[in-house]
């Protein structure tokens, strides 16, 4: 019970200009002398269809880990998820997504005179907060929990070595079961029927367009000096498809990440954190990059990006 | 919906308060709704809010919460227990009541909420008007199994089953949730049979997915023929598992249905 008490008292919201988000604040910062001296507010953005407590609870331990740091934390649903009612506009997920999450930074900065603000996302909530922080210049770091990343030669070569050092492979090449004796009864490449299904598919993290668009983000908030962390679960396997920790830089290669980029690569991991040591594992992270100069750092950061 | 915190203060529960939509006329009807635990509260989240939207949708004002030490409410999971729970179901009864001006209050509970909802049916009589029990745990044995069995490499993004070291309390990590083995004992003892002769005159029993010892509670109630106690199987998905690996569960419309036109006859 003693930790209990020590916990800070949280606040339940409702957000957005409709008051249809439902959030939960806990309050960490110790009043500013001015909006600029204050710490920035960290939003967590919701894993996917998971509610804004996250998996096992990972939103709720970041929350009072970090609010213990001074930090004021938002964790909130978006609209259509958790508590939150749908939009009553017609953006397609993304989009809303991303609307609700500036409304949610509107909110703060004009209820609480938050000007600064880290994201953090896991998965879906990952590669939203990219998109988000590219489109908005408040945002000021970054927590980035398997976010999207396309799949690189080093990741084939990976993939495929290990299929090859696999006796369940080469098992099923000598009980006739693997594909490769389909693809040589086929004629030695596939078939029309998959060259129809391989150019038909929809856009994957490897298409160029979508390639394209990840770079230009990660470009974008990199010139702005956002400081990204990066936290890569590898037993996500070929489902997430990363398996090597420097998998991002070799994904975006004319991009120079300077010292903005930190990677954390958790080979053992599952995508959602969800064991209770690979959780542990995690907040300590999270909470070291936080610590090691952290909050120097986003004192440097609203410096240099300052007027 | 209004969310909000109650509670002491070094118990402070996170809940969602719906009022009855349209505004009821005469009197005041209203219902708590108790989530199951770990894994399952998380998957069941849509189905309870979607249940909690009918019932007020039909008059009734209707409070959703977490326990200590679960979802938004204070606290630690490792330093709650079933009988913190059971006061949180009754700290949340007078919350609703208070807020609602209802005198008595309808309780629905899934899994292991519906044991907990039972537990304080049978010590608050006088505050219930009716309970509803979905797809309740019947015996805390057989539901420790159906946990632990959890994570043996069906679904590839959760986390396998693994003991707890003993200087840590002890127990299983259940799909990343950790039972310390004085919550293992306690969940042991949960016996929803011995519970039936004492439980409402106005009670559902709503089954979809029957274990071993459902039969027992059915015979149980038999032998109560001058009640009202319905047992009811019903079709539908388990809303406390895991969907298509979304981490969500799914949302069994008909259940919602059932419970819903149980309640507003």
């Amino acid at each position: 019970m003693a930790d209990a008490l020590r916990e800070p008292k949280e606040l339940a919201l409702l957000l957005g200009p409709r008051k249809s988000m439902v959030g939960v604040l806990t309050p960490g910062a110790k009043v500013a002398e001015s909006a600029a001296s204050a710490k920035p507010m960290v939003v967590l953005l919701n894993a996917g269809i998971i509610h804004r407590v996250g998996p096992n609870r990972l939103h709720v331990a970041l929350a009072r880990q970090l609010a213990a740091r001074e930090f004021d934390v938002l964790r909130f649903d978006l609209s259509g998820i958790g508590d939150s009612a749908p939009r009553d506009d017609a953006l397609q997920p993304f989009e809303s997504a991303l609307a609700d999450i500036r409304e949610v930074l509107d909110g703060m900065e004009s209820t609480r005179g938050v000007q600064r603000f880290i994201l953090i996302g896991l998965c879906s909530g990952a590669d939203q907060a990219l998109i988000a922080s590219e489109r908005d210049a408040r945002v000021v770091a970054l927590g980035l929990l398997d976010p999207s990343i396309p799949r690189t030669r080093g990741y084939f070569l990976r993939h495929w070595g290990r299929r090859m050092l696999s006796p369940r492979t080469w098992r099923n090449v000598l009980m006739g079961k693997h594909a490769v004796w389909r693809r040589i009864a086929e004629g030695g490449s596939r078939s029309a029927r998959a060259r129809e299904a391989v150019a038909a598919a929809p856009l994957t993290l490897e298409s160029p367009a979508v390639r394209a668009a990840l770079e230009t983000a990660y470009r974008q908030v990199i010139e702005r000096r956002v400081k990204i962390l990066a936290v890569f679960a590898g037993s996500a396997g070929r489902e997430y498809r990363l398996n090597y920790r420097a998998q991002m830089l070799d994904a975006f290669p004319t991009i120079d990440f300077a010292n903005c980029l930190r990677i954390e690569f958790f080979r053992d991991v599952d995508h959602t954190f969800s064991g209770e040591q690979d959780r542990a594992l995690l907040l300590s992270t999270i909470e070291d990059w936080f610590g090691s100069g952290a909050a120097g750092s986003w004192e440097s950061s609203m410096k240099e990006t300052g007027p | 919906m209004t969310p909000l915190f109650f509670g002491l203060g070094n118990r402070r529960l996170f809940g969602l308060y719906t009022p009855a939509r349209p505004a009821a006329n005469g009197a005041a009807r209203a219902a708590l709704l108790c989530a199951p635990l770990g894994q399952e509260y998380l998957c069941a989240h849509r189905s309870m809010r979607q249940l909690g939207l009918q019932l007020s949708s039909c008059g009734y004002d209707v409070l959703r919460f977490d326990y200590f030490g679960t979802g938004d409410s204070s606290g630690d999971f490792l330093q709650a227990d079933l009988s913190g729970w059971e006061e949180d179901i009754a700290t949340a009864i007078d919350e609703l009541k208070d807020t609602s001006g209802a005198r008595r209050v309808v309780l629905v509970g899934m899994r292991l909420g519906a044991a907990l909802a039972a537990r304080v049916a049978v010590k608050r009589p006088r505050d219930l008007q009716a309970l509803v029990l979905w797809d309740p745990v019947v015996a805390g044995t057989e539901y420790l199994h159906e946990l632990l069995s959890f994570g043996s490499g069906e679904t590839p993004s959760a986390a396998p089953t693994r003991q707890r070291a003993a200087g840590i309390g002890g127990g299983h990590e259940v799909l990343g949730f950790p039972l310390n083995a004085r919550m293992e004992d306690s969940l042991a003892e949960l016996d929803l049979v011995a519970l039936v002769p004492s439980l409402p005159e106005r009670s559902l029993i709503a089954v979809t997915q029957p274990t071993p010892s459902y039969p027992a509670v059915v015979e149980a109630v038999a032998k109560r023929p001058e009640s009202a106690i319905v047992c009811e199987r019903l079709g539908g998905l388990p809303a406390w598992l895991n969907d298509e690996d979304t981490g969500a569960g799914a949302v069994p419309i008909n259940v919602l249905q059932r419970i819903t036109q149980w309640l507003t006859p």
